[in-house]
């Protein structure tokens, strides 16, 4: 049993759904189980605000609000039809001074269930579960190329043990192959599932691999397109001389450019990718068909100028 | 035959203590938790006692003490409030020094460094991990009872403000601590290391009683540790002797200046 969702609000906070009331040990103030909502005080003689908790009891136990104080009093303002104030620094203060603190274990344990709680739906979102996706497929590539790259450096030799290991060990390495294709596939809808645009001009994997650097669409979609081009770029850049090759330079079409003239590419390819991004993460608008016919006129465009 | 290193507390903090091998004067912190280490970082058993190394390169807070810092450290018993703890591994020092009987909430705001700060909180006995973002304190001030000190190394372009935030709601009151790892690479290229270090001293100035702040070259490039009391008027601990430092790091500490 798991509680779905924490509200912090200063002096108090609640934990609603199912499995709250498993939690609230010694800071439980409100365990009436009709409620859906448990309160718990680690401040004791505070008063909340009168009807807060009635407010409360009618949000379903599955909807979630942000755990920000004052989006909390608005929309309670809004369900009880009048203001409701958020406490002063100065009154949380007073207020905290007085409380008597709780017992160490039993905090610490309730903390810990909070951390595991919070970790797992954090992590639970579909934009993490890209990024993670991201990252592990790219340890998985990195860890078949170097298997690949160690198979070309032995000779066979025919009936010795060590022909069946390399035997053995080349089955192995073609069920890790199989398996990186589906993990690759699974990245590629996910990526076009929540970023469709960028996934249209970049190509899937890169865009979610762009996504796992930024560490979110929304921080993705913040960046200028000079930072974009260089997300995943392993030097810092200088004045003089800074870092070239990031996640972009593994874009769709980039391969067919000949070499001078991949690093124009890449610098248009990052401004397109950054409007992409920023239509998947603010408007949720579909301009990927008009991004794309402008990407494959700057290829066509380099190709004639060629070098 | 090498001697064997001989470990003894440093003045004024009982879970500090220092080993000095000829011109080598290294830092270790009695653990309050079990191992597998940390980050790497070695383990000796020195009696009793078990000792992990406190490694400049690695943490700021050790860094700092190896500069020469002279302001408050985290004591025994007492509750800190760590802001960017990351994965733990200079809160699982602080956690060292505040012993059992004390208490660290650390608060983390990614993911992925939470998980492993998790892991870490699992097995040290006073470590409270809390997923939030420490621009709100009002979001988790439910959470976190008054604590006696406040550490923070926040990468962002306004951790002082975050600092102060954080201070005023949740530190017990006058007198209590405040130690500031002021990351100025996070707070943009308008002004110098230096120049950020002094417009921040002064701006904490009016709240804090500060002690002198030191610089962390050559371990963590562009990085200040500043601090001291809560409470202008707050008195800040005596200055130890000034010899407690070795020859070789003098030397090194005049050539950072």
């Amino acid at each position: 049993m798991r509680p779905t969702l924490v509200v912090g609000s200063g002096p108090s906070f609640f934990v609603i759904g199912p499995g709250a009331r498993a939690l609230a040990g010694p800071f439980a103030v409100d365990a009436d189980p009709r409620h859906a909502a448990t309160r718990f005080d680690t401040l004791g003689s505070q008063e909340l605000p009168q009807g807060l908790l009635v407010a409360l009891e009618r949000v379903p136990a599955d909807q979630s609000l942000s755990a920000s104080p004052d989006r909390l009093a608005r929309a309670v303002s809004e369900a009880l039809r009048r203001p409701v104030e958020v406490p002063a620094v100065g009154d949380l203060r007073r207020a905290r001074s007085l409380l008597p603190r709780p017992d160490p274990n039993v905090e610490r344990q309730f903390l810990l269930a909070l951390a595991r709680h919070r970790l797992e739906q954090a992590l639970r979102s579909p934009e993490e579960v890209l990024i993670t996706l991201a990252r592990e497929e790219e340890r998985v590539e990195r860890s078949v190329g170097r298997e690949e790259r160690a198979a070309e450096s032995f000779v066979p030799v025919r009936d010795t043990p060590l022909d069946l290991h390399l035997e053995a060990w080349a089955r192995a390495r073609g069920a890790l192959g199989e398996l990186e294709d589906a993990l690759r596939r699974t990245l590629e809808s996910e990526a076009k599932r929540i970023v469709p645009n960028l996934a249209a001009v970049v190509g899937a994997r890169t865009a979610a691999r762009l996504v796992a650097a930024a560490g979110g669409v929304r921080a993705l979609a913040r960046m200028p397109s000079a930072r974009l081009q260089l997300l995943g770029s392993r030097r810092r850049p200088s004045p003089e001389r800074g870092p070239r090759f990031g996640v972009i330079y593994r874009a769709d079409r980039l391969a067919e450019l000949p070499l001078g003239r991949r690093g124009a590419y890449a610098r248009s390819l990052a401004a397109l990718a950054a409007i992409a991004v920023r239509a998947d993460a603010i408007t949720h608008r579909d301009i990927s068909a008009a991004l794309v016919a402008r990407r494959d006129r700057r290829v066509e465009t380099l190709k004639r100028r060629g070098r | 035959m090498r001697p064997p290193r001989s470990y003894r507390p440093i003045d004024g903090s009982p879970r500090l203590w220092e080993s000095r091998h000829g011109d080598r004067r290294e830092l270790w912190t009695e653990t309050v938790g079990e191992l597998p280490p940390v980050y790497g970082e070695r383990w000796v058993e020195d009696g009793d006692r078990r000792l992990r190394h406190f490694e400049p390169g690695r943490s700021k807070l050790a860094a700092a003490l190896v500069k020469g810092w002279r302001g408050d450290l985290p004591a025994p018993g007492q509750a800190w409030l760590y802001l960017g703890a990351a994965s733990g591994t200079t809160a699982s020092h602080v956690a060292d020094l505040v012993g059992p009987e004390g208490r660290v909430y650390a608060l983390e705001r990614s993911v992925r460094p939470f998980a492993r700060l998790l892991a870490l909180s699992e097995r040290w006995p006073n470590l409270c991990p809390i997923l939030a973002d420490a621009r709100g304190p009002r979001e988790y001030a439910a959470l976190v009872p008054p604590v006696d000190g406040l550490y923070a190394d926040i990468a962002q372009p306004d951790q002082l403000a975050i600092v102060l935030a954080n201070a005023e709601l949740l530190l017990s009151g006058d007198g209590a601590r405040l130690l500031v790892a002021l990351k100025t690479p996070s707070m943009g290229r308008s002004r110098s290391p230096t120049a950020h270090r002094t417009a921040s001293e002064d701006t904490l100035a009016d709240r804090v009683a500060l002690a002198p702040s030191v610089s962390l070259e050559p371990f963590h490039r562009g990085h200040f540790m500043i601090g001291g009391r809560w409470g202008r008027m707050s008195r800040l601990p005596p200055a130890p002797s000034p010899r407690s430092t070795t020859p070789r790091e003098r030397r090194r500490e005049r050539r950072a200046r």
